[in-house]
């Protein structure tokens, strides 16, 4: 690899590595306690129940 | 190499690897929907199509994170130089699995309704504000969507004409792809399913592709070599060098050099392939040229010139040899030019 794709290389990683862990950690902390589906209606929800 | 045009580049030793992996990928899809449905728990069984569903995701997500691991991982160790040799058949394979996968995604979710299915992906949630509710399956889909552009453009036909630094550049992308498959599984996965191993799979894929891509750039950044009082970087000493392979010493300046040893000769050429710019360096002397690590381009030591018919060429260095420490000159001659490689045990 050229020495400019190496560097470029690296700073990509050095902005996408965070920006990746930062999405973990926000869906983790932000999960639902009881897992449910929100794509579903709410409409459609009430009505199976 | 540059030859003539062919649709699948085919080796007997490909054909094997291709094997292999379509054995692997049957053996992961039939052992994960048999497990999943032994231990779901009574009355929550699912429909056999969300199982495929789930197979195909997780295994796009599993080979697309090892395919990421695997250049910085035969860098390190020449195990893993096979799957680099294979990369490219790897990476359209992944792209055909999470294509099995998002049309099973559409067909199921999106396929019913008089909306076109395209359209209900974008409209059907727009809860873009919101991070357990977010619209994830829009974040899979602009990451299949960087694979088909790189599946479609993975021929040398496409490297050829967009020359090796467009296409190296366009190929990058494959870890915007990457960041945007994390996305997907964390806003969507990781908010239903129940089991802590999602979780864990997910940070065990990032954290490795994220320390394996840094650790390796930044080794490769640091390791410049300072050069010699008359303008001469030592390479190493002739005893240390082992036979038809490399070591590779970077200028203060331009690109790194690979100074090869083929029995009792010393030769330098660039590092740089011409082909995709892969690491001469890191590959060996095959039938008397050098022969690139990622897709077997060769060069004659002699003069960096592929063998006829092929002509690509890499520029060459003059070496020298005193008492027994290999030196290499860091100015480089113009691609193909002959330099007559440096003599063991010769006097210099």
């Amino acid at each position: 690899m050229k020495r400019a794709h190496r560097k470029s290389h690296l700073l990509l990683w050095l902005v996408l590595g965070p920006v990746m862990f930062a999405t973990i950690i926000l869906a983790v902390l932000n999960r639902p306690a009881a897992p449910v589906n929100d794509a579903l209606p709410d409409a459609l929800i009430e009505e199976a129940n | 190499m540059s030859h003539d045009y062919k649709a699948v580049q085919w080796t007997p030793f490909k054909k094997r690897f291709d094997l292999w992996m379509l054995a692997g990928i049957i053996l992961y899809l039939i052992g994960f929907i048999v497990v999943g449905e032994v231990t779901q728990p009574p009355g929550e069984s699912i429909h056999p199509v969300q199982a495929v569903m789930r197979a195909t995701g997780t295994l796009a997500f599993l080979l697309l994170t090892f395919i990421l691991c695997i250049g910085p991982l035969a860098r390190m160790t020449d195990r893993f130089k096979p799957f680099l040799y294979n990369r490219r058949h790897l990476g359209v394979t992944t792209f055909l699995i999470g294509l099995i996968h998002a049309a099973l995604v559409m067909m199921w979710y999106h396929g019913f309704s008089e909306t076109n299915p395209f359209v209900s992906l974008f409209i059907s949630n727009p809860r873009y504000e919101s991070l357990s509710g977010f619209p994830f399956e829009v974040l899979g889909f602009g990451a299949l969507l960087i694979m088909f552009l790189m599946a479609a453009t993975s021929h040398d036909f496409w490297n050829a004409n967009l020359g090796p630094g467009v296409w190296k550049a366009l190929h990058m992308g494959v870890y915007v792809a990457y960041a945007l498959l994390i996305a997907h599984v964390a806003l969507g996965a990781i908010q239903f399913e129940k089991s802590p191993a999602y979780v864990g799979l997910l940070v065990a894929g990032a954290t490795s592709v994220f320390a394996l891509h840094v650790g390796t750039g930044m080794m490769t950044l640091r390791g410049r070599d300072r050069p010699e009082t008359d303008g001469w970087l030592k390479v190493a000493n002739v005893t240390d060098m082992e036979d038809a392979r490399a070591k590779i010493v970077r200028p203060a300046k331009g690109e790194a050099i690979a100074i090869f040893r083929d029995g009792d000769k010393v030769s330098a050429v660039s590092n740089v392939c011409r082909h995709q710019g892969g690491p001469l360096g890191e590959g060996r002397i095959v039938d008397g040229c050098i022969t690139c690590p990622w897709h077997g381009f060769q060069y004659r030591m002699e003069d960096g010139q592929s063998p006829p018919p092929f002509t690509e060429k890499i520029a060459t260095y003059a070496t020298r040899i005193i008492d027994g420490v290999v030196y290499v000159n860091p100015e480089p001659n113009v691609p193909g030019t002959p330099q007559t490689p440096s003599q063991i045990g010769a006097t210099s």
